[in-house]
């Protein structure tokens, strides 16, 4: 359902306020406001084509949260959540949701693209509820609202990224499921790859305060392949179809 | 009038497209794929440029880009290399480096005087008297100079990209091919990167066999096969200008650097041809053999009519046969070699009845009124160097080197290698390569085809072995069959000179070897003392002949001798490729919108963007922020305090390590109470501050300067490693968003929250600390007074930073609640008598100096600095941080950094200062002696215009020391 102001949300991306200076149109997807799509300039963009090829989109203000501590791993795996054997790598769960190992006592949790999944939500309310903190040694982190969230997918993206990144990103050398801590542009960001279909995607969370800055280095890097900004439509129909 | 060899001829070049630019004004037809320089030669235009110091004629050299003698004048690109510009319809080209005209320069009058400019001219003549050489420095840079920079150009798009690869192979001639295609079939993933516009390298051009289609032939059936493998890719037009380590290679193509990782590299630079020294070896017409041979295949040009080959190899002879197959009279091969051993190449030359001078040397070129070469004075060798008395003259308007080689050893050096050389047989070698580093083709002193290609393939077996690819060894080292084509000594001293070793630099022989006269024996010295290999060539031409020149007026053997230390970049590299697309991050609050909206004046502190102060109608600016200042003061308003670094620690050592960390106690802090927290270092130096605020009884939540927050973070985490102590330590920098809503009515603005926060004084005291949600926000409210006045500072999360924003504007509109930047708040807290760590502190500021002793707790077993500070306690402090009034307001304010003097003596600064609203006053804060530290001590600053004003040392705070207002 398309919503004509994303500002009766309390929670906002930090890219709000682009997106309506480019025409976006909003939707809620749970509780969280998002773009749905945006409204061609001039001539139509085939957003889903888009996707295919290179296109970004913000998923900020979807549920996301993290946990470290020595014991962070077992609780989360007593709340029944698989986490992947070694770090620096991401397994989606049976809910949807994705857990990226990020060290041994570090694990970054992300909700799908439906916000069907409801693992964020439980395990926030759990973790605070029972003082985790003190018996098992396991801290909850505010993945929700350090990092911003942004998706580039398509077959370019690849190429694209090794305009702003050292770390190798093509998608034969950086498999499904692979997680870079590294640096875009200069800023530290978590690089998770995690495919919609067919379609290269790769999930990019920075910190939030530089989260426009990043974003228009994105979008500055993927003019040169035609690459452009997308709402979650387009991201969720590449799903779909498959 | 343009004239060209016919088809197939010309292999750069499209006949079908005709292409007109202007060079020095004049119209110049040309063709698509044509450089400046060689639609220039098709024009039997040969004058290019001038040389750098005595203004000499210059044109082609090498036609590969890699002599100096070709830079010219672009509108917006000095110093570009004419034989490697395309040229572009309506392209205006200009000579570079003249007086008057390129044809008639009048700065070539200085080549007259050159006996009177030795080498070292300059540190002899301008030594003394002191200053004389800033007097001269601006006319002779006049004089000798490079290209001019285009002021009001246009900045071009730079950017640079990552590139990863198994194998990389530098140079695209038959090593580089047969490599990179040997490397492919094993599996690898290859770069294969070529300077030139198409691959194949010597192949495109030199003559390998008898009939001149070998090279051909190979070049097809190589590019075949690599087209075949989508596992090479291949860059063309690029050019990889330096090594480093782990094999990072910079490669530039266009107006992009690639940074190019490789697991493994493969060098085929191949080798670059070396001049022969005689007197007026630069005229335009002396050309390298292999250029003559690049402008007869690759662009279909004439070199000349009547050409004279200089050789000591048979390559020579293949440069004749080229040149007579192309109907250019051979007017004679002069040979330097007394006895050659010829190849079939040399004999089907003698077959053809050309004429050659064996044991010959070409001793001397002469100009004609076209500045460019008309004959050549041969002569018979005596012994290595010297010629007889007389010789022949023969006409001519091209003469051809082919003398010898060095290897292109640029990289294979930065990688580490050694180079060395054989006197006997005139060779360089390059060993101890790393072993992700392996050498193929003329670099590694091979010259035979059949050798080249096999020892290529060997470089990729080692590869795709090392890279595990393949299993089998790699085979026998190859060792060349065919006789150095080096002639040991193409060097020829003429009683007039001119006889160039460096063509960039003009350096003639006598230079070289004045150089060592004056004491200068190592070549690492001659080469700083003469600018030998100091121009934009970089030494390609002259290296050798100078170590050679060294190596004879030294007594040593060139192996002895050395060469000179080639650094990156291998080829001129512009800046632009360095600066473009640089990256500077930017950090902004979740409510910088709304800033923007309000009319913020946006300041940068760091990577963050905060409000200075907020713009009211025509204002002017001091007014604004003094508005802003009287409204917290009297009302209320709200500050954007998100960029105060905010830092999570959780655990049941959390107490412990605070207590170790900062100076004051925490142990008894009562969960919701915030305390001051003063950051020292190991040298008992002021480094930060926040407030620790204890959420329950293991969880505390730090903030810490703006500037400071990461420094902070990083050092608990050092600290940590070392105690060991269980709680976690996590920077929330970003994950909140905060808020200070100061002044007497900000109580009153909260109440109209809905909240589950109780705001009343009893309940919420100053500095305590409470969570709770306000209008449904998570919120963590901390009670404070920074500014002087009742304040509470809510952080929520940031994601919901605009929302609590707007709600707190509504909240207080009926109270005029009004936005405040960051100008004011320095007003408000200086006031106060607040510092701010690093404006109000230095690199020595210690917690006494700066009136912070209270701060400290002297009774822990151990704090970081308490050591320090408590040694630093047993002595008088030597300054004392104090404030300052100035009742004259006519007085010139003084700024930050401006000296307390005693007399003329320098006894303190000025740290923060500025007229307070409130009181009508100057206020300050100022590091004085502690004999002027007393309150009502009369202190002298100093203005920087010279200008002095007395102040009045004042007790802190300025303002409500009693601190009331706070408890409203």
């Amino acid at each position: 359902m398309s919503i004509a102001d994303p500002t009766t949300s309390a929670r906002r991306s930090p890219l709000t306020h682009w997106h309506k200076n480019n025409r976006a149109i909003f939707t809620m997807i749970g509780s969280s406001s998002v773009v749905e799509s945006y409204e061609p300039k001039d001539g139509s963009i085939d957003e889903q084509r888009q996707a295919k090829e290179l296109a970004i989109c913000d998923l900020s203000t979807l549920p996301r949260t993290g946990f470290k501590g020595q014991g962070a791993s077992m609780w989360l795996g007593e709340q029944g959540l698989h986490l992947p054997s070694s770090s620096n790598s991401a397994v989606i769960q049976s809910s949807g949701s994705l857990i990226a190992k990020l060290s041994d006592q570090e694990a970054l949790i992300l909700s799908d693209i439906f916000a069907l999944s409801n693992d964020v939500g439980n395990l926030v309310n759990r973790s605070t509820s029972d003082h985790r903190e003190l018996t098992q040694q396991t801290y909850i982190l505010p993945r929700g609202d350090s990092h911003c969230w942004f998706t580039v997918t398509g077959s370019k993206a690849s190429e694209m990224f090794s305009k702003i990144c050292a770390v190798d990103l093509r998608t034969h050398k950086f498999l499904l499921g692979s997680v870079a801590q590294t640096s875009l542009a200069r800023v530290s960001s978590v690089i998770i790859r995690h495919d919609f279909g067919d379609t290269p995607c790769f999930y990019v969370l920075s910190d939030i305060s530089s989260a426009e800055f990043l974003w228009d280095c994105l979008l500055d890097a993927m003019y040169e392949y035609n690459g452009v900004n997308i709402g979650i439509n387009a991201l969720q129909s590449l799903i779909d179809k498959h | 009038m343009t004239k060209r060899l016919p088809h197939p001829y010309g292999r750069l070049i499209d006949r079908t497209k005709k292409i007109q630019f202007s060079f020095e004004g004049k119209i110049v037809d040309g063709l698509a794929g044509d450089t400046v320089a060689t639609a220039l030669l098709a024009n039997n235009e040969w004058l290019l440029s001038r040389s750098f110091k005595y203004h000499r004629p210059r044109g082609v050299l090498t036609l590969a880009g890699q002599d100096a003698n070709t830079m010219i004048q672009l509108p917006s690109n000095p110093n570009a290399l004419a034989d490697k510009e395309l040229i572009t319809e309506g392209l205006e080209a200009k000579g570079q480096n003249y007086s008057g005209t390129l044809e008639k320069d009048r700065g070539s009058i200085l080549g007259l005087f050159s006996r009177f400019l030795p080498v070292g001219f300059y540190y002899k003549a301008f030594f003394r008297p002191r200053g004389i050489w800033e007097k001269w420095a601006a006319v002779i840079r006049k004089k000798a100079g490079l290209g001019v920079i285009d002021q009001n150009i246009s900045p071009s798009y730079y950017d640079k990209q990552y590139k990863f690869f198994d194998v990389v192979v530098v140079g695209g001639g038959p090593a580089g091919m047969q490599a990179a295609l040997d490397s492919a079939v094993d599996g690898c993933e290859v770069l294969l990167i070529d300077e030139n516009p198409i691959l194949g390298g010597s192949l495109n051009y030199s003559r390998f066999d008898v009939e001149g289609c070998q090279g051909q032939l190979i070049r097809q059936e190589l590019i075949s096969a690599i087209e075949a493998k989508n596992n090479i890719s291949v860059m063309t037009d690029a050019v990889c200008n330096g090594w480093f380590a782990d094999n990072w290679l910079p490669v530039v193509a266009g107006n992009r650097l690639f940074k190019v990782r490789a697991a493994q590299t493969i060098l085929c630079t191949g080798s670059l041809e070396q001049p022969a020294l005689f007197h007026n070896n630069d005229l335009p017409g002396v050309i390298m053999g292999s250029a003559a041979q690049r402008m007869i295949h690759l662009y279909g040009v004439y070199p000349g009519s009547a050409a004279v080959i200089l050789t000591g190899n048979n390559d020579g002879y293949g440069v004749a046969l080229d040149l007579h197959d192309a109907g250019i009279a051979i007017k004679a091969i002069v040979d330097l070699r007394d006895k050659p051993i010829y190849d079939a190449i040399a004999e089907k030359a003698i077959d053809l009845g050309l004429t050659v001078k064996t044991g010959y040397a070409v001793y001397a070129a002469h100009h004609k009124r076209t500045r460019s070469v008309k004959s050549v004075d041969i002569r018979k060798i005596i012994r290595p160097g010297v010629c007889e008395e007389i010789g022949d003259i023969i006409d001519c308007d091209v003469v051809c080197m082919s003398v010898g080689y060095a290897p292109a050893y640029q990289l294979a050096c930065q990688a580490g290698a050694q180079l060395s050389y054989n006197d006997t047989s005139a060779i360089f070698t390059l060993k101890h390569c790393p072993s992700n580093l392996q050498l193929a083709g003329s670099v590694n002193s091979l010259w035979d085809l059949d050798e080249v290609r096999s020892e290529a393939s060997r470089a990729a077996r080692i590869v795709t072995k090392s890279l595990g690819f393949i299993s089998e060894t790699e085979g026998e080292i190859i060792s060349s069959a065919k006789p150095s084509p080096n002639h040991p000594w193409p060097i020829f001293s003429h009683p007039k000179g001119k006889e160039f070793v460096d063509f960039d630099e003009d350096l003639t022989i006598s230079d070289i070897i004045n150089a060592t006269s004056d004491g200068y024996e190592h070549i690492q010295l001659v080469k700083r003392y003469s600018t030998c290999g100091m121009g934009p060539s970089q030494g390609r031409h002259s290296a050798l002949a100078a170590a050679r020149i060294v190596a004879w007026a030294t007594n040593r053997s060139v192996a002895e001798t050395g060469v000179t230390t080639a650094r990156p970049p291998f080829s001129a590299e512009k800046l632009g490729l360095s600066a473009g697309r640089s990256f500077y991050p930017k950090r902004l609050t979740n409510m910088h919108t709304r800033h923007i909206d309000a009319g913020a004046e946006m300041l940068q502190a760091g990577a963050w963007f905060r409000p200075a102060f907020y713009h009211q109608g025509k204002l002017d600016n001091q007014s604004c922020i003094n508005n802003e200042v009287d409204n917290i003061r009297n009302n209320v308003g709200l500050v954007d305090v998100s960029t105060l670094g905010g830092i999570d620690l959780r655990g049941p050592d959390v107490a412990e390590f605070l207590e170790r960390f900062y100076t004051f106690r925490f142990k008894k802090q009562p969960v919701g109470r915030a305390r001051y927290a003063l950051l020292t270092n190991e040298a008992g130096i002021v480094i930060d501050d926040g407030v620790a605020c204890r959420l329950s009884e293991f969880h505390y939540y730090i903030t810490a300067t703006t500037g400071g927050a990461d420094r902070v973070y990083q050092s608990m985490l050092k600290w940590n490693s070392q105690w060991r102590l269980d709680l976690d330590i996590s920077n929330v920098t970003s994950a909140y968003c905060g808020i200070n809503i100061a002044g007497p009515n900000a109580r009153h603005v909260l109440t109209k929250l809905q909240s589950d926060i109780d705001f009343s004084s009893d309940a919420f005291p100053y500095m305590g600390v409470r969570t709770g949600v306000i209008s449904n926000i998570p919120a963590r409210v901390i009670r404070v007074g920074f500014v002087g006045e009742i304040g509470y500072e809510i952080h929520v999360p940031q994601l919901v930073g605009e929302a609590l924003w707007d709600l707190v504007i509504e909240a207080g509109h009926e109270f005029g609640i009004q936005p405040f930047g960051i100008e004011a708040q320095r007003i408000l807290r200086l006031e106060k008598g607040h510092i701010i760590i690093g404006q109000d502190t230095d690199a020595m500021s210690n917690p006494n100096e700066i009136q912070m002793g209270w701060a400290v707790s002297r009774d822990k077993p151990f704090f970081v600095g308490g050591r320090t500070i408590s040694e630093l306690e047993r002595k008088p402090p030597l300054r004392k941080l104090v404030g300052f009034l100035i009742d004259d307001l006519n007085s010139p304010m003084p700024q930050e950094s401006h000296l307390v003097l005693d007399g003329t003596k320098m006894t303190g600064r000025v740290t923060s200062c500025n007229y307070s609203p409130t009181l009508k006053k100057i206020i300050g804060l100022a590091y004085v002696p502690l004999e002027k530290a007393e309150s009502g001590s009369t202190i002298v600053i100093k203005s920087s215009e010279d200008y002095s004003v007395e102040a009045t040392v004042t007790e802190l705070p300025f303002y409500d020391p009693k601190s009331l207002r706070q408890e409203l």
